[in-house]
């Protein structure tokens, strides 16, 4: 729940680059929410499996409107399971003349 | 039963199976009815299921076919029909269940519900993306007048997330390529051609790209003549 997820915080501006290890078989198939709702790729979003086999989601030059709760869902014929994490994108520093 | 028509095929086995394809192999059948035989049509049918699919629209004249459009991690058994010109045979005795996976995969088999680990998220700097470099080791690995199978290595230089790759094809003795899987970059180091015109000859090459963009092509295959003749170059290099 929103309560429990661990919380991360990155500057507007900046990429956050989420990743996940997954393991399962088969292979699970693997989605990622925010809020409740799929992501979907783009020129923003980008999904993919890295070197490393950790399924990964970077959401590119942040805004204050990516702040919420992200989820990577994983399953396959043998049941679900989904980590969650709070993320929070902070304003960058305000510049006093 | 059509008279005249070939006995079944024999000895249906896999060849090759990873994630985007199952080289399936078999035998001719012992009589051809009559008649030479015109080809064979390949049937998969999901483990657990009980409709079976035909995987080639027209016959097949090579005892082997490369069979895609396959769920990763599901397991299939195959069948083969022989045809000649009084009809199709009956199918063949039916393969051992295949696994399509890649080897590493199969090796660690058996089931496990998901687990998933911690997120941990990370803070980057936007930087410029680097295009990545040409993939190597461009190979045919598989050529009949019906397919071809090209496999290659990635870059070799690392550090580039999430690399996918577009396969282009060129007709020998014209320097115009076109990219063949002109929608989806694969992800795999490996293409399945379908769709080349018998007699023609053809170069492959590949490109690799990520978010950045499209790489250079990697050197191009030595060319590949579409025909009844098993026709495999060479890999470049060597």
């Amino acid at each position: 729940s929103k309560t429990n997820a661990k919380k991360f915080t990155v500057t507007e501006g900046k990429h956050a680059k989420f990743r996940c290890y997954v393991t399962g078989k088969p292979k699970p198939e693997i989605v990622w929410k925010k809020d409740g709702e799929n992501i979907v790729p783009g020129r923003r979003f980008l999904i993919f499996e890295d070197r490393e086999g950790y399924y990964t989601l970077k959401v590119l030059y942040c805004k204050q409107q990516d702040t919420g709760l992200y989820i990577c869902a994983a399953s396959n014929a043998l049941g679900n399971t989904l980590s969650a994490v709070q993320l929070s994108v902070k304003g960058p520093p305000v510049r006093f003349k | 039963e059509v008279a005249g028509a070939p006995g079944a095929p024999l000895d249906v086995h896999s060849l090759d199976a990873n994630k985007d394809y199952v080289i399936i192999s078999w035998k001719q059948p012992a009589v051809d009815g009559g008649s030479p035989i015109l080809g064979y049509f390949v049937d998969r049918c999901e483990v657990g299921m009980t409709h079976w699919a035909q995987c080639n629209d027209t016959p097949v004249k090579f005892a082997r076919f490369p069979v895609t459009g396959l769920v990763e991690g599901r397991s299939y058994v195959f069948r083969v029909r022989a045809v000649n010109k009084a009809g199709m045979s009956h199918p063949s005795r039916v393969s051992e269940p295949v696994d399509a996976m890649d080897p590493a995969d199969r090796t660690r088999k058996g089931t496990s519900a998901p687990w998933t680990g911690q997120i941990i998220v990370t803070e980057e700097e936007p930087v410029e993306g680097v295009v990545p470099g040409r993939p190597c080791d461009l190979s045919v690995i598989e050529a009949t007048k019906n397919y071809v199978v090209l496999s290659w290595k990635p870059p070799g230089d690392k550090g580039h997330e999430g690399v996918m790759y577009y396969v282009e094809k060129c007709v020998s003795g014209t320097d115009s390529w076109q990219r063949v899987n002109t929608e989806i970059p694969v992800k795999s180091p490996r293409f399945a051609l379908f769709d080349l015109a018998e007699g023609k000859s053809y170069r492959f090459r590949v490109r690799c790209c990520n978010s950045a963009g499209v790489g250079e092509p990697s050197e191009p295959t030595e060319a590949t003549t579409v025909g009844d003749k098993l026709d495999i170059p060479s890999a470049p290099g060597r």
